[in-house]
């Protein structure tokens, strides 16, 4: 008896024998046998696990993102505290200061400009500056600035007294808000790498948030 | 952006790896996908799957570092290094076999199974992403197939020597 070829075998996987074929696969135990294990081994290939990055893939690669300018260094959010804050926070957190130069958040910004730390918005604005020391005080004043409105939102969106989205249904409606603003970063500056990954982080974190919801939906059913 | 990496380095890091077939190559193709993903950030706007894209992006870039480099003529490779990312308990054995058999492959070959078989493309997409017909990818297919499952055997009677003089037929399951 001719024995079909791996090649034909590993074609029966993905398509319909033809009745000769399937005549010989009922006849021939060697080809079936074949068959069989061609059918596992495409299965198990289809489960084989994602592979985990060798130890120190990341620092290697932030180190040639920051020396590309692709992303910023993460000293300032480990400075203040938010190394510990999940992504989206952060990313969140930073498309608030962005985009408190921009209106939306001075809302969040007005409230903080005691103690001496409120920035010049006119030196901000670029209209005061004529001078090499009126700009190194407009640098001071923005970062100072960045820094009040990355406390605040720490402690809108968690700290102190706060309000807190441990439920799935109100993280994601602060998730839609948070999407809305991101959207917004990254049509007023398309361009810029870090507000596209903070959309990402957005998007990425509503997906899981409204999976969860579904999943709990489906366990509900019961 | 450390968050978006932990999250889909492991898939992006996993096709690239399987397409290079050697660990520190890998390392640079993932790389590569990553600065190039970052890069086209501007691009993304939430219509696919982040996942689905920057996947997209990686095989891209590791199939064009691939045949830049043409690298790898039938080496004799070790075990791949790269660890499963929890791979189920009992699979580990069968994964690092198809693992070792992947890297035996001809260059096309791998292709073909890694993006048919592993990832799930249609012959179609791959046709695409190689610059060939859906049929040349599904005669590279059957062929890859049909070489996997002789260097798996090979592998098996080479661990088990007189396995087969025992006359008895490999159980399916061991692949």
């Amino acid at each position: 008896m001719e024995h079909l070829t791996h090649e034909t075998l590993a074609r029966l996987v993905d398509e319909r024998p033809s009745p000769d074929e399937r005549e010989h696969l009922k006849a021939c135990n060697r080809c079936a046998e074949e068959f069989r294990a061609l059918r596992l081994q495409s299965d198990a290939l289809g489960g084989l696990a994602a592979l985990r990055p060798p130890s120190g893939d990341w620092e290697t690669l932030e180190a040639r993102l920051v020396g590309e300018g692709l992303i910023r260094t993460p000293e300032t959010f480990r400075r203040f505290g938010f190394a510990a804050a999940p992504a989206w926070m952060q990313a969140a957190a930073a498309i608030v200061v962005f985009l408190g130069g921009t209106g939306f958040g001075l809302a969040l910004t007005k409230g903080a400009t005691a103690d001496g730390l409120s920035p010049d918005r006119r030196l901000l604005s670029g209209e005061q500056i004529s001078s090499v020391e009126d700009a190194v005080r407009a640098v001071e004043y923005s970062e100072q600035a960045y820094m009040q409105a990355l406390m605040l939102y720490r402690q809108l969106m968690g700290g102190g007294d706060g309000p807190r989205f441990s439920d799935p249904l109100s993280r994601v409606t602060a998730l839609e808000g948070l999407l809305a603003a991101s959207q917004e970063a990254v049509r007023l500056a398309p361009t810029d790498p870090v507000f596209n990954g903070f959309l990402v982080n957005v998007l990425a974190e509503r997906q899981e948030v409204l999976r969860q919801i579904s999943s709990n939906r489906d366990d509900d059913w019961f | 952006m450390r968050a978006l990496y932990e999250r889909y380095s492991p898939r992006v890091y996993a096709v690239v790896r399987r397409i290079a077939a050697d660990d520190d190559l890998a390392q640079d193709y993932a790389q590569e996908a990553w600065i190039r993903a970052i890069r086209a950030l501007p691009t993304f706007r939430g219509e696919a799957r982040f996942s689905t894209w920057i996947h997209r992006i990686a095989v891209n870039s590791a199939l064009q570092a691939v045949r830049k480099a043409e690298i790898r003529a039938q080496k004799e490779a070790p075990l791949p290094e790269s660890l499963a990312v929890a791979p189920p308990p009992g699979d580990a054995l069968l994964s690092q076999r198809l693992e070792w058999a992947l890297d035996r492959l001809p260059e096309r070959m791998r292709k073909v199974l890694i993006l048919h078989d592993v990832e799930g493309y249609t012959h179609d997409e791959i046709g695409e992403l190689l610059g060939t017909t859906a049929g040349t990818s599904k005669s590279q297919l059957f062929k890859a197939r049909g070489k996997m499952r002789v260097l798996l055997k090979d592998l098996d009677s080479s661990e088990n020597p007189g396995s087969e003089d025992d006359g008895k037929e490999m159980e399916a399951w061991s692949i």
